[in-house]
């Protein structure tokens, strides 16, 4: 009884430490990479985006989860999509009306969410073959990963775009800021190089 | 029959869960709309306030005001008229949109109590270029419009940009998005003056 107890908790926490790093969702399975690329401009803005993410992830899980016995295979992701987009109209509805210059900035990144390959995936890896708290827990890993991996490349950008972090000032007045990291050009750079180092640090771990 | 059977054998999960959603997303949709709505009269307010410093409060007319769009079908503008102490009608702001360089740019236009000269325009929506197009927002683009004249408004690559007149100087490296918001004026204000003259709230007749 003990063991079976352990062997779950030992479940879960791999399931919630898998999206957090082992499969982080940006740096490892490299998904996602739409807002990764456009929304980490600023820390704000990512993190409003990572807890889209993460709402949106946990709902579509625990729905997809309760339904997973009743699924037609050739109709899954007809169900899927439905169930995401569900999700995100209601996301961005939300910030629409509670936080509606957030809601301008992220622009229409948020109804993207539902092409979102990070939440397909999980839907069809995970939601679609276990229970609603494994489902909890991996959705909630993922989300975490991705809004953690979101928030550390925006702290990047934004502190070379403007000499800011989550809009207070934190480099010195002689700081000349950096415009091209606040632009494409710095997502691209700074996620290849976040990248590369992830690479680097588990080189010969594999 | 029998393929009707087989049709609702298959798919009655999709059925049940459309209706469903649709009926969370109606419920969503209802309780937020209002707070969504109000949100955007605010900040068309703010803005045309900002532009009609005058005005104190903002009355929409009642009259309907109808330009065609680019393309060919008409679409209703929502004018407010700025009006100071005592009911003096200080000028006119509506919310206008066109292309921009990389997405749509939707304007708040105010123009003085006569429809003869601009009082300026502020942003309300718009995804241009950081660092580039969207230096329309700032202060040394806007300041250009305000006291210039209606009517066709040109857009020079040089030239004196404290000169309030119909010439617009460009933003360096922003030709495209400068062009374009000088395009909405033309577009629009000419044939909301137009209208608003056929009904009768400026002009002689009024």
């Amino acid at each position: 009884m003990t063991n079976e107890v352990e062997a779950k908790a030992g479940v879960y926490r791999d399931t919630l430490l898998a999206g957090l790093w082992r499969e982080n969702p940006v740096f490892r399975l490299l998904l996602g990479m739409c807002p990764t690329l456009a929304v980490t401009a600023a820390v704000k803005p990512a993190l409003t985006m990572g807890c889209c993410v993460i709402f949106v992830l946990v709902c579509s899980n625990v729905i997809i989860s309760l339904m997973r016995n009743l699924l037609k295979p050739h109709l899954r992701i007809l169900m899927f999509t439905l169930t995401i987009a569900t999700f995100v109209t209601i996301a961005d509805l939300v910030l629409r009306a509670f936080m509606p210059d957030m809601s301008e900035v992220l622009g229409p990144y948020v109804p993207l969410i539902i092409v979102n390959c990070i939440i397909i995936c999980r839907a069809e890896a995970c939601a679609s073959k276990n229970g609603v708290v494994v489902s909890v827990i991996d959705a909630v890993g993922m989300g975490v990963g991705f809004t953690g991996t979101l928030c550390v490349l925006a702290s990047i950008r934004e502190l070379l775009a403007t000499g800011k972090i989550f809009e207070v000032a934190v480099m010195p007045d002689a700081y000349v800021p950096w415009a091209a990291m606040g632009m494409p050009v710095g997502a691209f750079v700074t996620l290849g190089l976040m990248l590369g180092l992830v690479n680097l640090t588990s080189k010969g771990r594999a | 029959m029998g393929g009707l059977r087989h049709f609702i054998e298959q798919s009655w999960l999709l059925i049940v869960s459309s209706f469903v959603f649709g009926l969370l997303l109606a419920a969503t949709n209802y309780a937020l709309a209002p707070t969504i709505e109000q949100n955007r009269i605010d900040k068309l307010n703010t803005l045309a306030k900002g532009l009609l410093p005058d005005a104190i409060h903002f009355r929409e007319v009642t009259e309907r005001i109808e330009i065609a769009s680019s393309r060919g079908k008409n679409s209703e503008v929502s004018v407010y008229q700025g009006e100071a102490d005592g009911g003096k009608c200080v000028g006119w702001s509506f919310a206008v949109s066109g292309s921009g360089f990389a997405d749509k740019i939707d304007l708040v236009v105010a123009v003085d109590a006569d429809f003869e000269k601009l009082a300026g325009y502020d942003v309300l929506m718009s995804n241009e270029t950081p660092g580039f197009g969207d230096k329309i927002k700032d202060h040394f683009y806007r300041d250009q419009f305000k006291g210039a004249p209606i009517g066709e408004l040109k857009v020079l690559t040089s030239g004196n940009a404290a000169k309030i007149d119909s010439e617009i100087i460009a933003i360096s490296g922003a030709t495209i998005s400068s062009e374009a918001v000088v395009a909405i004026l033309n577009d629009t204000l000419t044939r909301i003056k137009e209208q608003m003259e056929k009904k009768g709230l400026i002009g002689d007749d009024k």
